[in-house]
């Protein structure tokens, strides 16, 4: 049975703000860089394929992050340009699948990502009181 | 099953049975199979002439033979028991224990021990192992000492792996001239310890009851020496039953315990030197605080340099919300230039960074040159089958000695050799670091809003939810699921009781029985309970609910429902990736649907208050509210949160 459940393998992978924000250095550009090489996606497709291919898995079902063998970032409202988000899922870095053509296509991915950029990102924590206790 | 006899066979009796079935092989003609052995002429198929012991056997009164007795030697293990202060005994009711079981109901009152009901094993030995993070002691735990015992050992391989005391009785029958036909042979065995020798740190099978006594105690003391773990004592059916037939000979052996020892003085003032003189220290730790004196020892420690520390929560080390605590900046590992590790499980895992990729590799997460530091127990005692060990990792300095114990003189080391300009430069660092927790925690309530009204329901919001309920009682969080940390980033988890740790070796099914074991040290308390687990683990002892609602032992429930076996999912996904193939049917095998679990019914089904499936986040805090009365009325509830995977 291998089964991670033990406390220390689940808060090293909580670490998601330390590595997530790594990862988040390395990859991402400024919103004009990201607007510039926008693809023209199909958002609803983008999300089909988001919960069928199982992107959800790690990345939740509204972008929110999550965690694998380590932490996987906030995708809602990336800041992600393109061709970075396209790299990461091509030749990911860290512990994340790599997802080839066969199984993801250019469109596929452009797809995913207009829908993912199109999530809610976070919000400010004071219009949630029960979260400032 | 068969009552065995009190006393030994008398050979009157046995040549009783004997000419018994004799008359009657006799009376009967045998069968005659084709190929069989051709049966003996008649004439000498009669049975042989009455000898004087059948003689006798017909004519003269029937020797002793008692059917009561006034003492047996498990009033005696009681006794023994009694002296260690073992508060609890969690069973699944075993014939080859009965002598004791009876004991500890009739001789022992029920009380020091109290029988703990359990439906399976595992439950009994996971709610010993949550019973003992959270009280400071153990309990123990009996079983069957062959099946019995083969359904407990992932349980006791977690409590081994979490360095946690659980005293296993396995019932066994030693004599095999004594064990009834059946069952009896199938449930003794030579060995039986044998089956857990490797994740035990003692075993004996007392084969009387002097022996008893001090292997009693003997396991007790060594099952919480540190480095803590379970033991197992094999116990003889004919010892536990049997008349005792000399009680004025017998001892009750005096327990004193293991004073912990402090690390070598010389090298606490060389690691002193070494992390007073270092530009960026870093304390990492996992099972530091094995007292509540613990977590205090580790603060004033961190206080006196002004260091981060980043805790892998194995036990409550540190609070949640102190300026110092930087758990969720790894990133100081590869800027620290001192490292101290505390009782750490994982060393080489911490301080490395590893690629579950198709050429696994890996390399550290320290920076070059960095020194590193060991306080701690563990590797004093370690077994080689089982590599709970981890891998090797070089150090500099290796103190043998218990973390908690040495922490004190490590800080007046400290205190001792800061002058004052160093004593300027940890303040200032102090304040740096303080800085960086606070803008950890408000990154942390920002993130949380992110699919606030989602649904399925995120699991931050269900972890702020459970908060806005539980933060005004004297709560204690006991539980988690795999990768769930928005306690840890959310909640001011301050107290020394407010969590106890994980499974220890990830062996799914701990958390539920754990969680009720942890509930059931602070019902005397008063504390109220809250733990959080899978759906996955719920499943595999669900039965540990009766035994909370038998034993009316509060605690709040979360099934955190991602119907699923998650961390599967994800690692199935990634092979389905990795070989390019389709990554949509890889819920096949690790997905709890086509039905869907109901586990509010499951729970009333158990005499649990159910909550759920809940679906919608606005529902969480009447369901939360209902079963925390519930909870207070001195029951488990249980809320079934349909979440998103993480």
């Amino acid at each position: 049975m291998h089964k991670l459940n033990n406390v220390a393998v689940t808060m090293v992978a909580a670490v998601v703000l330390g590595l997530g924000a790594c990862l988040g250095a390395c990859l991402a550009g400024s919103q004009s860089a990201r607007a510039q090489d926008a693809p023209q996606g199909d958002a609803a497709n983008g999300k089909r394929i988001f919960l069928k291919e199982a992107c959800f898995t790690c990345h939740g079902r509204v972008g929110q992050g999550g965690a694998y063998n380590g932490p996987a970032p906030i995708l809602a409202h990336t800041a992600l340009p393109f061709d970075a988000f396209k790299g990461q899922v091509r030749n990911p870095i860290n512990d994340m699948p790599a997802y080839s053509s066969a199984v993801l296509s250019d469109k596929d991915i452009a797809d995913i990502y207009v829908f993912v950029h199109g999530l809610p990102g976070p919000s400010s924590p004071k219009n949630f009181p029960i979260l400032n206790n | 099953m068969p009552k065995r006899r009190q006393e030994a066979d008398s050979s009157r009796r046995n040549f009783l049975k004997g000419a018994g079935l004799v008359g009657a092989a006799a009376a009967v003609a045998p069968p005659v199979a084709a190929g069989a052995m051709p049966a003996a002429p008649l004439s000498k198929a009669k049975a042989a002439l009455p000898g004087p012991r059948q003689i006798a056997a017909e004519t003269m009164p029937p020797a002793s033979d008692p059917v009561n007795q006034t003492s047996s030697g498990g009033d005696y293990m009681v006794d023994v028991i009694k002296t260690l202060d073992i508060e609890y005994m969690a069973i699944n009711c075993a014939s080859s224990y009965r002598g004791l079981h009876e004991a500890v109901v009739n001789h022992g009152g029920n009380t020091k021990p109290e029988i703990i009901t359990c439906v399976h094993e595992d439950i009994a030995v996971h709610i010993s192992q949550g019973y003992a993070k959270m009280e400071g002691k153990p309990i123990a735990m009996a079983c069957h000492g062959v099946v019995g015992l083969q359904h407990a050992t992932m349980a006791m391989y977690n409590a081994w792996c979490d360095r946690v005391p659980v005293i296993v009785f396995g019932g066994n029958i030693m004599e095999a001239d004594k064990r009834a036909p059946g069952a009896e042979w199938l449930h003794a065995g030579v060995d039986i310890g044998q089956l857990v020798r490797e994740f035990t740190k003692w075993d004996d099978q007392p084969a009387s009851l002097q022996h008893f006594g001090e292997s009693m105690v003997r396991a007790y003391k060594i099952a919480t020496t540190p480095p803590m773990g379970p033991v197992f004592l094999a116990l003889d059916g004919e010892l536990q039953e049997n008349p005792i037939r000399d009680r004025g000979s017998l001892r009750i052996p005096k327990y004193e315990p293991v004073i912990p020892p402090v690390g070598d003085s010389a090298a606490i003032v060389e690691a002193a030197k070494m992390l007073v003189a270092a530009k960026n220290p870093l304390i990492v730790c996992d099972r530091v605080a094995r007292t509540p004196a613990g977590m205090k020892n580790l603060v004033e420690f961190a206080e006196a340099l002004q260091c981060p520390v980043i805790d892998n929560y194995g036990r409550m080390n540190f609070p949640s919300r102190h300026p110092l605590n930087q758990s969720f900046r790894r990133a100081l590992i590869g800027q620290a230039d001192v490292i101290l590790a505390i009782e750490m499980n994982d060393l080489w895992g911490t301080l490395t960074h590893f690629r579950d990729r198709i050429d696994r590799t890996s390399h550290p997460a320290t920076k070059p040159g960095a020194k590193i530091i060991t306080l701690g127990m563990r590797d004093l005692y370690l077994k080689s089958n089982y590599q709970d060990f981890g891998r090797w990792q070089d150090v500099d300095l290796d103190i043998a000695g218990d973390g908690e114990a040495s922490l004190p003189e490590l800080t007046e080391a400290v205190r001792r050799l800061t002058d004052p300009a160093q004593k300027a430069a940890f303040d200032e660092r102090g304040k740096k670091l303080a800085t960086a927790h606070q803008a950890m925690v408000e990154r942390s309530k920002v993130d949380a809003t992110i699919g606030w009204d989602a649904s399925p329901i995120t699991t931050a919001r269900m972890c702020a939810e459970v908060y806005n309920q539980i933060k005004d009682e004297d709560w204690s969080v006991v539980g988690t699921a795999i990768r769930l940390s928005w306690m840890h980033r959310l909640w001011d988890i301050k107290k020394p009781y407010q969590w106890n740790g994980g499974s220890g070796g990830a062996g799914v099914g701990y958390n539920l029985p754990a969680s009720i074991g942890a509930a059931l040290a602070n019902k005397k308390h008063g504390r109220f309970t809250v733990a959080f687990g899978g759906d996955g683990d719920f499943m595999f002892n669900p039965g540990a609910l009766w035994t909370a609602a038998h034993h009316e032992i509060p605690i709040l429930y979360i099934v955190h429902n991602n119907r699923a076996y998650h961390q599967e999912y994800m690692y199935l996904t990634a092979m389905a990736a990795r070989h390019g193939r389709g990554v949509d049917r890889m819920d096949i095998g690790t997905t709890l649907k086509d039905p869907n679990i109901d586990y509010a019914t499951v729970a009333r089904g158990m005499g649990a208050h159910g909550e759920g499936p809940i679906t919608d986040p606005n529902d969480l805090a009447p369901a939360l509210k209902r079963a925390i009365a519930v909870v207070k009325a001195g029951g488990p509830a249980v809320i079934d949160v349909v979440t998103d995977p993480r």
